[in-house]
């Protein structure tokens, strides 16, 4: 056994980090400020103020509690909130199960030996029983989890606090003692393992059960059972079961303090840590059989670039287990002394920030990717065809028979493809409604959940504090019919598109409201750019298209000839409006800038998510004297650009949103040539 | 034409960054021009016939008006970068400028920087050179300084990673 280097038992140890500090734990009952009952509710001194309004059964206090942790930032502010000490006395009653130090003559520090981050939890520590939480799990967790904050005590009487209900497991381990060879017997949280949920090892198998009836068909149709195949594919399923199970085994996972442990031990041990404060997302979703089984899938973005390995992925957990960690691992992201970070399981109450209604279903189709599905609808057909006929022993010369049946009745041909084209809203919308069904935008504690879905019903849950703008995308047909797509743009989220959809394709106001409601208005104007950048708009619309015009002219090829003029004609008013939306703003707190004209993106972020700037000019824009400015953001997409500025209009751009950043290097009045 | 109203960064690169430029624009030259002989006698001795006929007799003209065209800019282009280049650390920003025909003006406030590294690729350990590269949060507010004196780039990154440290603001 490993023993954890901390300090000894007994001791009030001063938690090292920051968060800590912002809720100091008050040893001793010395008397606090007159602030007088009403302030407080009684409180005991200590109670980690980030959750204050854990203990207090009242929802008033609860709000008071949390204005009481947003000013805990600085510690002289703190004692404000020190209601009149009574500290909670020795045997109050802590949260069942957990005894040990509570019970300690000093009240405020009932269970504070804090285990530092990085001190290994032996897989084999054994949990007791009943105490298998991690800090920070239950409603009353002490503060934001990390080792050594101070877990609330129960101010007297206090019969009503929730936990004490039997609705969650009790907040914290106690410590474990744990003998050592070293002597010294520290007390050590021992973090309980988790495995996924035994019902996930039905998943792989009952996926793969069909593989089993192939040959079967091969019986009915052709009447030449093979045992041999059928063998095969019953080896196959067997595998399958053996595979999960081992799997499953060898899998675990724990929030070990202020980290999600993910650990695969087999032969080779390997463990994949995901500090929580790096959490960024989690995204719950849950495939048919997944739903059938009554599971659902977590994902952990951690906003690490598309770096695979610093993802996470639990396949197979129950939902309210699921709840539990998206609870867990997002309230633990950081927040400066762990203020406005309100407790997702309680309050009942969640806002909903936004609901699709039925009929804005009918808009999907309008992005055009949805049109393709019957395409894609048909590939997979006639992919799965493909390894039909390969699995049924269909031979070479009956597939070329069919093929020459089909070729021999082109009207059979036609008519599909009329079909498919027919088809082509149809099934787009129905796709689109599948997927976006029942869309609700939900605020849960200080996370937003986006809800979709029909049949795989998927839950998307953003840090609300970490979004820094929105996105607002139409195309042509959508800019039509008014309607946009909206997603938020997160701080340390780069795939905003998928992850940070704030709403399905929606009329344009409604999309700004929510749009304004997350993140914030924009209330600049956007400035148009200089008659330069119509000029290069319309030349690279239309130039590229005229010499493909004269590359057929000159070869004598007429189609090319005439695609090129078509096309360059069609490029004059796309040239057109793409300088028509052209634009850039900023109105004190938030800049924008816009650009496209058959994707027609605008960007919308906050001047603090500006983390550099980036001016480019081509020759030919030095010519034009434009120059394309990109607002570096650490977040979304990476940058944002703004096309074909004017060259002064640019700076000025750059210097109004960071003026720190840019005024000192502004040239004289004359400019002076580089 | 109005040129951009920023004052040029302080300092230059190294002397030596031209050599770095001339060496890899020479590499350049040697791998498109001996690209397209190599292409031209594949084509010559295969006798393409979906080549026009006046193509395939001269197709020896392409490797050379090729070579004719690039030559002067392996001269030019190290020159002209030396112009352009330079960079300029301030209190709190890192100002750099970059690019020949295009340019290219960077500004990564110090209090964003995530990382700094410096790296030397053969040539530039063989020139004493070093290339300093400064990330953020994001790529488009990233930058990375070429060409710069190795000593002067380990004490720029040096002084950049305690100022970062001290500066460091986690509002992204």
């Amino acid at each position: 056994m490993t023993d954890a280097p901390g300090p000894p038992p007994r001791r009030e140890p001063l938690p090292p980090d920051a968060s800590a500090s912002a809720a100091p734990p008050e040893p001793g009952p010395e008397p606090g400020p007159e602030s007088g009952p009403g302030s407080g509710s009684g409180e005991a001194p200590g109670s980690a103020r980030p959750y204050g309004d854990a203990q207090s059964n009242g929802t008033g206090q609860g709000a008071e509690a949390g204005r009481g942790a947003e000013a805990a930032d600085a510690p002289a502010a703190a004692g404000d909130e020190e209601p009149p000490v009574t500290p909670a006395p020795p045997g109050a009653p802590m949260p069942s199960g957990a005894p040990g130090p509570s019970a300690s003559p000093v009240p405020s520090v009932p269970a504070g030996v804090p285990v530092p981050p990085g001190v290994p939890v032996p897989p084999g520590v054994p949990v007791p029983p009943g105490a298998a939480v991690p800090p920070g799990t239950a409603p009353p967790g002490p503060g934001p989890g990390r080792p050594g904050q101070v877990p609330p005590p129960v101010r007297p009487g206090a019969e009503g606090a929730p936990y004490l209900l039997g609705l969650e497991p009790p907040p914290y381990a106690p410590p474990e003692r744990v003998s050592s060879p070293y002597g010294d017997t520290p007390p050590v949280f021992a973090y309980p393992t988790h495995r996924l949920s035994p019902r996930v090892l039905l998943i792989d198998p009952v996926r793969m059960l069909p593989s089993i009836f192939l040959p079967l068909v091969g019986v009915l149709f052709f009447g030449g059972f093979s045992p041999v195949s059928f063998g095969f594919a019953a080896l196959g399923v067997f595998g399958t079961v053996v595979y999960a199970v081992i799997r499953w085994a060898t899998f675990t996972y724990q929030v070990a303090g202020d980290r999600l442990e993910l650990t695969r031990q087999f032969i080779s041990r390997s463990v994949r840590t995901i500090p929580l404060e790096r959490v960024r997302g989690v995204d719950v979703s849950a495939t048919p059989l997944h739903r059938l089984l009554g599971l659902v899938v977590v994902r952990i973005d951690t906003g690490a670039s598309g770096e695979e390995a610093q993802e996470g992925e639990l396949n197979g957990v129950t939902p309210d287990e699921a709840e539990r960690l998206r609870g867990l691992l997002l309230r633990l992201a950081p927040v400066p002394s762990g203020a406005h970070v309100a407790r997702p399981e309680e309050g009942g109450e969640e806002p909903v920030l936004a609901r699709a209604p039925r009929a804005w279903l009918r808009y999907g189709p309008l992005s055009g990717a949805y049109l393709l599905t019957p395409f894609a609808v048909l590939g997979s057909a006639i992919g799965v065809l493909y390894q039909l006929t390969d699995e049924l022993g269909v031979d070479r010369e009956q597939a070329f028979r069919a093929y020459e049946w089909v070729r021999d009745n082109p009207v059979l041909l036609v008519c599909a493809a009329v079909l498919l084209v027919l088809l082509m809203p149809v099934a787009g919308t129905i796709m689109y409604a599948v997927f976006n069904w029942d869309f609700t935008l939900r605020s849960r504690g200080a996370s937003l959940v986006a809800e979709r879905g029909l049949v795989t019903r998927r839950s998307v849950s953003l840090e609300h504090r970490r979004v820094r703008g929105y996105e607002i995308v139409d195309g042509v047909l959508e800019r039509k019919a008014k309607v946009v797509r909206l997603w938020a743009i997160v701080a340390g989220l780069g795939d905003s598109e998928t992850r940070g959809q704030l709403l399905p394709v929606a009329p344009r106001r409604a999309a700004l409201a929510v749009a304004e409601l997350v993140a914030g208005p924009f209330t600049g104007e956007l400035l148009p750019h200089p008659p330069a950048a119509l000029r290069r708009r319309l030349f690279r619309a239309v130039a590229p298209w005229l010499a493909a015009a004269l590359a057929g002219l000159l070869l004598r090829f007429t189609p090319l000839l005439a695609a090129g003029v078509v096309l360059a004609l069609l490029g004059v008013p796309l040239g057109l409006d793409r300088y028509r939306q052209l634009g850039h703003g900023f109105d004190g707190t938030r800049l924008s800038v816009r650009s496209g004209s058959l994707r027609r993106a605008q960007a919308v972020v906050e001047r603090r998510a500006v983390v550099g700037w980036t001016l480019r000019q081509t020759w030919f824009q030095r010519q034009s004297g434009v120059v394309s400015v990109i607002a570096g953001v650490g977040a979304g997409s990476g940058g944002y650009t703004a096309l074909d500025v004017d060259t002064d209009q640019a700076v000025a751009f750059a210097a109004a949103v960071t003026p720190a950043w840019i005024t000192p290097f502004l040239a004289p009045d004359p400019p002076s040539r580089p | 034409m109005t040129a951009v109203r920023l004052r040029e960064p302080a300092h230059r690169l190294s002397k030596r960054a031209v050599a770095q430029w001339a060496v890899e624009s020479v590499i350049g030259f040697v791998l498109v021009v001996g690209g397209t002989a190599i292409a031209a006698s594949w084509i010559d001795s295969s006798r393409f016939s979906w080549l026009p006929d006046w193509l395939v007799e001269h197709v020896w003209w392409v490797p050379i008006a090729v070579g004719a065209v690039l030559l002067p800019f392996v001269v030019i282009e190290p020159v002209w970068r030396y112009a352009v280049h330079r960079w300029e650390l301030t209190e709190d920003v890192v100002y750099a400028r970059s690019g020949w025909f295009s340019r290219e003006w960077v500004f990564v406030p110090v209090s964003r920087i995530q990382t700094v590294d410096k790296t030397q690729g053969w040539l530039e350990r063989a020139l004493g050179l070093s290339t300093l590269e400064i990330r953020t949060a994001s790529h488009a507010g990233s930058s990375s300084i070429k060409g710069l004196d190795y000593d002067v780039a380990a004490r720029l990154a040096e002084d950049l990673a305690v100022r970062a440290h001290e500066l460091r603001d986690d509002a992204t």
